[in-house]
């Protein structure tokens, strides 16, 4: 059964796969009396049970806290420590091997498709050479490494290697193979039920159930029934009782302890494993008849196939009032293994957090995409109720409407598709697959092509409507984020929320894309110096310019600048015809108006609208004093003076509405007298009557009124509030809770010195230290008094302030890695990963255990999270010793190395590893370097 | 065995005569391009910025220009010029690709990489900052979503919606060597000229790779002329209705699936045997850079050719050459009067050619072009006569 692949050659050596056998092979000589006793010691251990650990609502809430918004028994980063081989191939686990066991033998002791040989494994040097793994420390720390989530929900104890590695100690040999289900005899089968095992009721009650049937079980007495007859305190209970001979080969003793005891041995499957304990067949009966789907979807029909009414009269049987010495009392305890869910659940509110919306020409209805609650609402403008709320797609993130008004397109951010609803019956009518990261859509006025803006794949998809498809991707700069038509139709302007890759140590550069809709080309690729995030949109009515957000952040310069003003600046860009692009600055002196983040115009074009994220308020820019003060200027005025002007907006800025809490999206009324927006944090729309320029009402879009501390956090992550003049929120370097893309100089160890990449905040709670230099040992120490210090130059966070802002950053959600999609890897990606896991080079030549990929970057998290020199300090770095990074979704957190230096992956091994000191890479090939690329992709 | 070897070389000398004599009488005329356009540098005060023309490619009325000086467009008689002075990665441009889908423009750059031509902005690709395998590109073409490059160190392909870079040399590919000259995608077939390997070919829809080699190994001599590609030295190729093109330094090859046919200077109207570049018009038409003027192979049936070139040193003009096979039928004046018939690229604009030398680039006008032979009105009456 086993299937062992002989590889090619390749690092000077045969490659030899090895494949995961399970616990059950193990036992066959590791689970008898004294030396021997390894599979009891294992089974009664939390290793065991760490699987089904993680369908507890404790484990729910942990993931929360770790930035994983799917089930816990489904995230690799859970599954990673909480049971064995998750992180291979199918094929590389054989069919006797169960991840329900959890932490079973291999996770510590390596694949045993090798080693498992009596004759291997009497000879320990042969058994090492073939896999056999004797683990030290540091290989028990990579999982049992403190970690924040944990120790908030769980309250657990610092991790004591010792005291721990004490407790499951279970050192002696093994003995010789027994036959298999050794209590059972082999025997043809009988007529009649049969018993099938535990494991073979867990096909349906374990994850396909949310797991908890089977899992309840599994962490319950009855599953370690068996195993507790191997312990000393069993050999005492039963010499009290008078009885001979080891407990586990008591007859008196399995009688309550095994199921299926003192049935004929021609009633048991092979699926059957005794040493399961008292599994579900003890109580509902043999489950070969019943256990078929049909049968037990139907009571009555589960009932005639076998299936078992449970009393307390079969739980007496075993379970006598002097069982042991001890008084049972079946009505306290059955609630105990009742398994039908966990006692408690973990209940998390949830918000809507309305994006972008779309309205009807009538002006009747807006359509609402939702982020937090992955749903699209419709409202209704005259009742200002809710008409409908349609799930949808992962994260929605923006609405846009088809020119007939039949159907509303909804991106999907996490799901990497468009949701098509019908516009009437509010019905998903089909889904589209885009790019990685859809942002804003837009559709040309015949209807016919959408065009996609996808922030994570730097391109956007050309989609034909009528096929319903996309039918090619076209180059687009970094993150690609608003869409909008010209009123021509001619065009489509896309923003790039990233600046482009350029020189380190240099000015961001960004990019407003611009496609011609006539053969869906894209026709120029417009620079837009000084300037990143890049968001909002829109055109002029008469066309005669393109308007977008962004912002000027002056990451080369020292932190310190701050107080003049100097670290962020918020605006607009002005696109001409020409291909020329002005900035001019929304913010005041000392009263910034941070994130602009959306744009609109009034139906006429004299006014512009901006959304302000961190500000929290609309400006309304005067499209004709803005345009006066324009032509008013010099060439070079226009080119290095007005992009940097704080004194002027309040000529052209004539209005700063103050809204709800963290404005996105807008919409103008068709009669132009109202603007709507979402706000996003407050899951409402504001009304703003243009005419007044007041916010005259906001429409509730119904989400929880509770305001959790993680929510509370999120609105002081987006808010400018604690920064000095405003200037900025955390929102302004970490967009969407991940990067900016550029590299800063923040002065705790001199000016000008040590410049920083930026680092991704999703899904980072638990690979701490943080900080490059990896001195900060928790997020409340990366964001408290230190933000204040560096950053905001303002007084520090409240406590109060600080614990929601570190709740609100440990629950952002890593998106999931687009290059996994399926089990199976690429061939060149289990290339790559054979490379990665490699221990010689392509001589032959041992790499040294630290210089070898897994060492600094284990899995599940692929960091040790300590702090190493890889060589890669620079003429800037007074020091060499770094933060070894987390690399989940590694692929989207370009540029690489502390500072950024790293364009790509490859250049950190192409450029900056000439010494081989950031692992061995000097002597692949370029296909060896490429595999491994696409491997490091998929972690 | 001695025995054999003679019973097989008079077999194939049969064949070839079979071959030489399919199309023994000219049937119809040639279409000869005597009016060119020419432009040097000088002529056009230096608006084509470099007269070293590598490569050519139409872009509908617009020719996109790759020079060993930069990327030039000529469109409606307007030059628009790059170079590293204005965002161009690197000068010189061996091969041009347009991504019909996209619309986009690749550049292969002779030692720094690839570069994709997106709305006016340049991305650079190289082997230090991507997947590449080598800096030294020689050729590009697109083929779906994948970008294929010839490379000095063999084959790069990138998917410009995966972002995965495919590296295909000896490891991975039949190639006896790895140096990749050019290579010419088509939607089922992509094929490379491997500098001594022959010719290369990918099935796209199984994935396979297939090698065609010269019988006669490395010999400069092709002892059996049509027993497979003419020399293992290969300068370029051209798949074009399910025919192969293929040139070498030892002459042109035509393949069509199932047999060879090979041209040299000595025996067709090649005029000479040192082919730049080799572009298919048709199934049936080829046209050969050569270092000795442009030979047009205008009708594969009857062997007839129509060679473009400077008859002296001192020549001011070219003239064409109508051929059959190697015997001259006619010769033709042109106005064509670039000052080198190195020829290295050529083009086909509608019923124009372009040809790029090494002193020039010109505009061969096409007007009543067609293609293969037209019989003349003197000849149809000779016809209907007999």
């Amino acid at each position: 059964m086993l299937i062992v692949v002989l590889g090619w050659s390749l690092f000077g050596q045969k490659t030899q796969y090895r494949i995961y056998v399970g616990e059950k092979v193990c036992r066959n000589c590791h689970h008898l009396q004294g030396s021997r006793n390894q599979f009891n010691l294992w089974r009664l251990s939390k290793h065991s049970n760490a699987y089904s650990v993680l369908f507890k609502p404790e484990s729910k809430q942990i993931a929360e806290l770790s930035g994983i918004d799917i089930k816990p028994s489904e995230s690799p980063i859970c599954l990673g420590c909480h049971t064995t081989a998750y992180n291979v191939e199918d094929w590389e686990r054989d069919d006797s091997f169960h991840f329900e066991d959890g932490v079973q033998c291999e996770l510590c002791h390596g694949p045993g498709s090798e080693y498992i040989d009596i004759n291997t494994m009497r000879n320990r040097e042969l058994a090492m050479q073939a896999g056999l793994i004797m683990p030290e420390k540091r290989d028990c720390m990579i999982c049992h490494i403190e970690k924040n989530s944990h120790v908030s929900v769980l309250n657990m104890k610092k991790f004591n290697f010792e005291e721990a590695f004490q407790e499951i100690e279970h050192s002696g040999r093994g003995g010789g193979v027994k036959p298999e289900n050794s209590l059972l005899a082999k025997a043809n089968p009988t007529p009649g039920p049969k018993y099938m095992g535990a494991m073979a009721c867990a096909n349906c009650h374990g994850t396909k159930s949310e797991g908890r049937i089977y899992s309840k079980w599994h962490s319950s007495a009855h599953a370690r029934a068996y195993a507790i007859l191997g312990t000393r305190r069993a050999e005492e209970i039963a010499n009290e009782m008078g009885l001979s001979g080891h407990p586990q080969k008591s007859e008196v003793c399995l009688m309550c302890h095994i199921t299926g005891r003192g049935e004929t041995a021609g009633q048991f499957m092979d699926s059957f494993d005794s040493v399961q304990g008292v599994q579900c067949e003890s109580c509902h009966g043999p489950g070969s008849e019943h256990m078929i789907e049909a049968a037990m979807l139907n009571p009555d029909t589960s009932l005639i196939s076998g299936l078992r009414n449970i009393s307390s009269e079969l739980c007496i049987k075993c379970h006598t009032e002097d069982i042991h010495s001890q008084t049972f009392d079946i009505e306290t305890m059955f609630p105990k293994i009742a398994h039908s869910k966990w006692q408690e659940e973990y209940h998390r509110p949830e918000y809507k957090t309305p994006s972008n919306l779309a309205i009807t020409q009538d002006g009747k209805r807006l359509f609402v995409a939702c982020e937090a609650s992955n749903s699209l609402i419709v409202v209704s403008t005259e009742s200002e109720k809710i008409l409908a709320e349609v799930p949808i797609g992962s994260q929605p993130h923006f609405a846009c409407l088809s020119p007939d008004e039949s159907v509303v397109y909804v991106s999907n951010r996490a799901s990497d598709n468009v949701s098509v609803i019908d516009m009437n019956t509010y019905r998903v009518l089909s889904t589209i697959t885009v790019g990685d990261e859809p942002h804003e859509i837009a559709v040309t006025q015949d209807g016919k092509v959408m065009y996609v803006a996808n922030a994570g794949t730097y391109d956007v998809s050309v989609v034909d409507i009528e096929k319903n498809k996309e039918i090619k991707r076209l180059a687009a700069s970094r993150g690609p984020w608003g869409v909008v038509l010209s009123p021509d139709g001619r065009y489509v302007y896309i923003s790039n929320n990233l600046p482009r890759f350029g020189e380190f140590r240099t000015k961001p550069k960004s990019e407003i894309t611009v496609i011609n809709t006539k053969n869906s080309t894209v026709a120029y690729r417009h620079t837009v110096v000084d300037a990143n995030l890049i968001q909002g949109i829109a055109v002029s009515p008469d066309n005669e310019f393109v308007m977008t957000t962004l912002i000027r952040t002056k990451n080369l310069i020292p932190m310190t600048r701050n107080i003049q003003g100097w670290i962020i600046t918020n605006g607009i860009g002005i696109l001409w015809k020409d291909g020329r692009v002005d900035q001019l600055l929304l913010d005041g002196v000392n009263d910034f108006f941070a994130d602009p983040t959306d744009v609109v115009f009034s139906k006429d074009g004299r006014y512009a609208f901006i959304s302000g994220g961190g500000a929290q308020e609309v400006a309304i820019v005067d499209i004709i004093k803005m345009k006066k003060i324009l032509q008013n200027a010099t060439d070079e005025e226009r080119r290095d003076v007005l992009p940097n002007h704080l004194g002027l907006s309040s000529q052209y800025v004539i209005e700063r509405i103050t809204v709800g809490q963290g404005p996105r999206g807008m919409v103008i009324s068709p009669d132009n007298k109202y603007l709507y927006v979402t706000d996003g944090l407050d899951d409402a729309i504001s009304v703003i009557d243009i005419n007044k320029r007041q916010r005259i009402k906001a429409i509730d879009l119904g989400g929880p009124k509770e305001i959790t501390q993680a929510r509370y956090g999120e609105r002081i992550f987006h808010s400018a509030e604690f920064t000095f003049g405003r200037q900025f929120s955390c929102h302004s370097c970490h967009p969407d809770g991940g990067i900016d893309g550029l590299t800063y100089d923040i002065e705790p160890d001199g000016l000008g010195i040590n410049p920083v990449d930026n680092r991704t905040l999703r899904g980072i709670n638990d690979t701490a230290p943080f900080k490059w230099t990896g001195k900060n040992p928790s997020l409340k120490r990366q964001c408290g008094a230190r933000l204040a210090a560096f950053f905001t130059r303002i007084d520090p966070f409240t406590l109060e302030q600080s614990a929601a802002l570190d709740r609100y950053i440990v629950t952002i959600p890593r998106p999931p890695n687009r290059y996994r999609t399926g089990k199976e890897l690429t061939e060149a990606q289990r290339r790559g990963k054979l490379i990665y896991q490699r221990i010689y080079d392509n001589s032959g030549n041992p790499i040294p255990q630290k210089n070898q990929c897994g060492f600094c970057h284990s899995f599940p998290y692929f960091t040790n999270r300590e702090k190493f020199d890889v060589g890669s300090a620079s003429w800037l770095d007074t020091h060499s010793v770094f933060d070894v990074p987390h690399l989940n979704n590694i692929y989207a957190t370009p540029p690489y190395l502390h500072d950024g230096r790293a364009s790509s992956l490859d250049e950190i091994w192409t450029i900056y590893n000439p010494y081989d000191t950031h692992g061995v890479t000097n002597d692949l090939t370029k296909d060896q370097l490429n595999d491994l690329m696409e491997y490091l992709k998929t972690l | 065995m001695y025995k054999n070897f003679i019973l097989f070389t008079i077999f194939i000398f049969l064949n070839t005569q079979v071959w030489c004599q399919s199309g023994t009488n000219i049937s119809g005329d040639p279409f000869v391009y005597k009016e060119w356009q020419s432009f040097t540098k000088e002529s056009t005060q230096g608006r084509l910025i470099n007269d070293h023309i590598f490569f050519l490619e139409a872009d509908g009325d617009s020719l996109w220009i790759g020079t060993e000086g930069g990327l030039i467009l000529y469109a409606h008689g307007t030059w628009k010029s790059w170079t590293e002075e204005n965002g161009l990665p690197w000068n010189v441009v061996m091969g041009l690709a347009k991504d019909p889908k996209t619309g986009e423009l690749w550049l292969a750059l002779f030692g720094e990489g690839i570069a994709r031509f997106s709305g006016g902005y340049f991305e650079h690709f190289t082997q230090m900052n991507s997947g590449l395998l080598n800096d030294v590109a020689f050729g590009i073409d697109i083929e779906g979503d994948n970008v294929w490059v010839a490379t000095t160190a063999g084959i790069s392909r990138y998917n410009q919606v995966t972002g995965e870079w495919a590296v295909f040399t000896e490891k991975h590919a039949p190639m006896e060597e790895v140096w990749t000259y050019n290579v010419d995608a088509a939607d089922d077939k992509v094929y490379f000229a491997v500098w001594g390997g022959g010719i290369l070919e990918w099935d796209v829809k199984t994935q396979i790779w297939s090698e065609y080699l010269d019988p006669d190994g490395e010999m400069e001599i092709d002892l059996y002329r049509d027993d497979g590609v003419a020399h293992v030295i290969t300068t370029s190729a051209s798949y074009i209705d399910g025919i192969l093109w293929a040139s070498t330094y030892f002459g042109l090859s035509r393949y069509d699936g199932r047999n060879w046919r090979g041209y040299m200077d000595h025996d067709s109207g090649l005029p000479s045997s040192f082919i730049n570049l080799a572009l298919g018009r048709s199934g049936q038409s080829c046209y050969n850079c050569t270092d000795k003027g442009l030979g047009v192979l205008v009708d594969f049936e009857t062997d007839t050719w129509v060679t473009y070139k400077m008859d002296s040193d001192n020549a001011k003009t070219w003239s064409a050459h109508v051929m059959q096979g190697k015997e001259e039928i006619e010769v033709i004046p042109t106005n064509l009067d670039l000052p080198n018939h190195f020829t290295i690229s050529v083009e086909f604009m509608g019923n124009d050619i372009w040809i790029g030398t090494g002193h020039g680039l010109a505009r061969g006008i096409g007007k009543g072009y067609y293609p293969g032979l037209k019989i003349s009105q003197d000849k149809d009456k000779t016809e209907t006569n007999k």
